[in-house]
């Protein structure tokens, strides 16, 4: 019999139905779906033995602790250490990058050196060659810009610096310049820390506690673990800003306040507690309360800030009546805030009789330098980076020959960018330690890549707003992914070369320096069953134990001191004050720049973790439009309309933004977010709206003469 | 034409013959020949014997170890396996010879053993241990307990996966007859 069409049919008619009753179909389509998953582009799950270790981060200011999941001994996700006294187990957006970020494409892959608009890579060995050239002949004419507040490397740099002879060594602006400064014109001594955990009253003025001021991470847990949900919460906190922030979102109470009234709204309030009976024996208290009295009476205060007096006579009676009241002043974007606003906060502390009590601000001491030669971090602070780019610019001030940039981005984060790049520009010889390539890295004659924290040996040492004095260790847990270096490393050998003594090889040899002088001071204790915050209130401190320090460091666990640095000259400083921190009045067709800035965003050094990304909302960022802030009432003054591009001018340069109608924001301000408006870093960070820091003006704060820029009138067009 | 009609090959009954024979045929090919072409056999690159270690009294955990939160930490990384066989023994039985090829292969050259895992998830499933801690392992797992020899591994073809992989249909059956919730994101985060 042969197979005729017919037939044939019949056979393909059988097979199929017979393959309906088969797995074929059924097992091929679900293969199908699955083999999905293995294309290439889509990132695996890495398989193996799944351990965790702890460091520290390096990218967040907030320096907390760090649990690092591995997986086969690869670094897959950053979460918070919970014995880490700044983490208690949470983590912030940008310290949970640190795995991320190893792989951004930003990264400087090798040592580049500048050609023409390019660059070309070149070894370690030319780099350091080159180096000690140009550096050998700038002797005398050396400059420094650190964007690390809290790293032992700034004793290697200030002292290398300092041996070739410096034109300046300079901390990129922070809260701890303003601090230093406000603490150094009132006659104080010591870095001021803050002790969230045993307040129970804390007036906060402009900073944003749980987002960019000092350790935030920290204040986070200390917030919540006095207000667990359901109870009656064991403290009171006040928010005095312009916007209704991350911070000010959570207080009990909301005061709007524009950034440059905040010393206003700070003396306005010792008017009402001067009043009620407030008096002190710091040197100054007389004419401090002349200069209450003169001309921050609650209608002073009304008439420049709009605030109501019932309101003030409320929060001071809050502040008087409590048992442990802390006053805490910063910048809403954690820079630019002139030492007035911080002076006058730190004037309340000391009515409140605050100052170096459980539940109020420390003044902590510093722990002792390790290299020969460094300057002390007191001395660091000093300087005012933005007011010398301005004098380099304006040609008041020579350029140096030379300049070191560490971890640090000052062409893009510093208020007046066009000043600052002119002023960079300037400078014939530039060198950038920046593990990206950044604004000023891109400007910069030599990239010289910086291993990133998990690649590294370093350390935090008492970030800023911290408590109490505190020291926890960098440990690196992987080769670095490209051809980095760790930047204490370059700089050591770079003094070899130069005939420089600085007393040690590499950087690990300082640390343990550093940690064996922590071993030796007395008070000091690894945070583990007691908690610094605790020692604070009473409980005995334990003793060192065992002598291995850096075997507990390693651990993750952090040496901490509960100290205070005795204070004999602390006083209110009311000439300066009264110079400082005068009442104004914004009106006209302006309105007030209030910026705001978010981790998630990443800081200048960083840009925009890329995972971080998603995380920025459309009302932030549409496209590649950056979108500003403002009340309906503000928008009907302006005549704008909701979703209008409009035209922000200010320090002489213009910025685009659309309109986004908040009524979280005062009237009369606009609100502006800060991390963008990048023109190099990668595809998540550049291109992505305007930066409006360059928007604002640096100006002199009369009396204490420091660079400030938290606050300026903007026209809007 | 008629002619052509004529001889085809039994008319219509001869065309429900052929039919039940590409029916019988498909159903062959699908249930006995399909699964042998689908998977492509491998065996693990180090015959370990379970049964040898479940005999010394090693309980899984020690081996497979579970995090204080009950989430499994792995496979033993070639230098735990070291801590008890880190040299060579010398030994020409076949464990002895197995237990020289890791320590030479692995242990000397610090690379670890690519073990064949028989019941991998997929990278969009989240499975964690500690929600299952509750059952026996061998409820999931094969009682490798009881094996000198490892099973053999099957590698589908397609997918990529192992044929011991559980199916979503599993968990459902499992978290329905638990009264667990079967909502896509228990699993699918």
């Amino acid at each position: 019999m042969g197979v005729d069409r017919r037939a044939f049919l019949g056979l393909v008619a059988g097979g199929a139905v017979g393959t309906m009753f088969t797995p074929i179909p059924w097992k091929l389509l679900d293969d199908v779906s699955i083999w999905t998953q293995n294309w290439p582009w889509i990132p695996k799950v890495p398989k193996g033995q799944i351990d965790y270790v702890t460091t520290t981060s390096k990218l967040c200011p907030a320096g907390e602790g760090l649990k690092i999941m591995r997986v086969a001994g690869n670094p897959i996700t950053a979460s918070g250490n919970p014995a880490h006294p700044l983490s208690s187990g949470g983590v912030s957006a940008l310290a949970r990058s640190e795995v991320y970020m190893l792989y951004s494409p930003a990264r400087v892959k090798s040592p580049m050196k500048k050609s023409g608009k390019a660059f070309v890579p070149i070894t370690w060995e030319q780099a350091l060659i080159e180096m000690a050239d140009k550096l050998g002949a700038a002797k005398g004419s050396v400059a420094c810009i650190s964007g690390d507040q809290s790293g032992t490397v700034n004793e290697v740099l200030s002292a290398f610096v300092g041996k070739l002879g410096t034109a300046g060594y300079f901390m990129m602006p922070s809260e701890a310049t303003t601090a230093a400064k406000g603490m150094q014109v009132m006659g104080g001594k010591g870095q001021a820390g803050y002790d969230f955990e045993n307040a129970d009253t804390v007036l906060v003025l402009g900073a944003d506690i749980f987002e960019t001021w000092g350790t935030s991470t920290r204040n986070r847990k200390a917030f919540s673990a006095k207000r667990p949900v359901g109870v009656k919460p064991a403290s009171n906190y006040i928010y005095v800003g312009p916007t209704r922030n991350n911070t000010a979102a959570v207080c009990d109470q909301w005061i709007p306040a524009s950034a440059a009234d905040l010393g206003v709204v700070a003396l306005g309030i010792a008017w009402h507690l001067i009043k009620a009976g407030a008096t002190s024996a710091a040197p100054g208290f007389d004419t401090l309360r002349a200069v209450v009295n003169g001309g921050f009476g609650p209608d002073d205060v009304k008439r420049a800030t709009g605030i109501e007096p019932a309101v003030l006579a409320g929060v001071a009676k809050a502040l008087a009546s409590s048992k442990a009241a802390m006053v805490v002043t910063g910048s809403p974007f954690g820079q630019g805030l002139g030492a007035g606003a911080f002076m006058a906060g730190m004037a309340l502390n000391i009515l409140l009789g605050r100052i170096n009590k459980p539940g109020g601000v420390y003044a902590l001491p510093e722990l002792a330098t390790v290299v020969p030669g460094a300057m002390t971090r007191e001395a660091m602070l000093k300087a005012d980076l933005p007011g010398f780019l301005k004098a380099v610019a304006d040609g008041k001030k020579p350029a140096p020959k030379a300049l070191l940039v560490y971890d640090a981005n000052p062409a893009y984060g510093l208020p007046e960018a066009a000043t600052m790049a002119k002023a960079l520009e300037k400078i014939p010889y530039k060198v950038s330690f920046s593990s990206f390539m950044d604004e000023t890295a891109a400007m910069c004659d030599l990239v010289l890549p910086n291993s990133l924290t998990l690649e590294r040996y370093d350390d935090v040492v008492t970030p800023y707003g911290s408590g109490f004095c505190i020291y926890s260790l960098v440990t690196p847990y992987q080769k670095p992914v490209h051809d980095t270096r760790p930047t204490g490393d370059v700089i050591l050998a770079l003094a070899r070369k130069l005939s420089i003594e600085l007393k040690f090889d590499n950087f690990l040899q300082v640390l343990k320096e550093k940690v064996a002088s922590l071993a030796k001071t007395s008070g000091g204790f690894v945070a583990k069953d007691v908690m610094p915050w605790q020692v604070a209130a009473g409980k005995p401190a334990p003793a060192l134990a065992g002598g291995d320090l850096w075997k507990a460091l390693s651990a993750g666990y952090a040496w901490t001191m509960v100290g205070s640095v005795t204070q004999t000259g602390l006083g209110f400083a009311p000439e300066v004050l009264a110079k400082a921190v005068k009442p104004g009045k914004t009106s006209g067709k302006t309105v007030t720049l209030a910026p705001y800035a978010q981790l998630r965003t990443g800081t200048p050094t960083t840009g925009i973790p890329c995972q971080d990304l998603t995380m920025v909302p459309d009302t932030e960022l549409l496209g590649e439009t950056t979108m500003v802030r403002m009340g309906s009432a503000t928008a009907k003054a302006l005549g704008v309309k909701p979703g209008a591009m409009v035209k922000l001018t200010g320090a002489g340069t213009h910025c685009k933004a659309q309109v986004h109608i908040f009524e979280s924001v005062m009237t009369g301000v606009v609100s502006a977010p800060l991390g963008f408006g990048h023109t190099a870093f990668d595809i998540f960070s550049k291109g992505k709206g305007a930066n409006y820091l360059a928007l604002l003006p640096v100006t002199e704060e009369p009396g204490t003469g420091m660079s400030m820029w938290a606050a300026a009138e903007v026209k809007i067009a | 034409m008629e002619e052509n009609r004529s001889n085809s090959a039994g008319g219509v009954g001869g065309m429900v013959l052929c039919a039940l024979i590409g029916f019988v045929g498909a159903l062959v090919v699908g249930w006995v020949i399909f699964p042998k072409l689908l998977y492509s056999e491998k065996t693990q690159p180090i015959r370990f014997s379970h049964t040898v270690h479940a005999q010394l009294g090693i309980e899984c955990e020690q081996c497979h170890h579970l995090g204080p939160d009950g989430r499994l930490a792995g496979l033993p990384t070639t230098e735990s396996c070291a801590e008890c066989h880190g040299d060579e023994t010398g030994d020409k039985s076949p464990n002895g010879k197995e237990i020289d090829k890791f320590v030479k292969d692995y242990v000397k050259t610090g690379a670890q053993v690519p073990w064949l895992v028989y019941q991998y998830q997929p990278d969009n499933v989240f499975f964690s241990h500690a929600a299952h801690k509750g059952f026996e392992c061998t409820k999931c797992h094969p009682d490798v307990a009881k094996m000198d020899n490892p099973p053999a591994y099957y590698e589908n073809r397609i997918s990529g996966y192992s044929k011991d992989t559980m199916k979503m249909w599993q968990c459902e059956r499992c978290h329905a007859s638990m009264g667990t919730s079967n909502a896509c994101y228990v699993c699918h985060k």
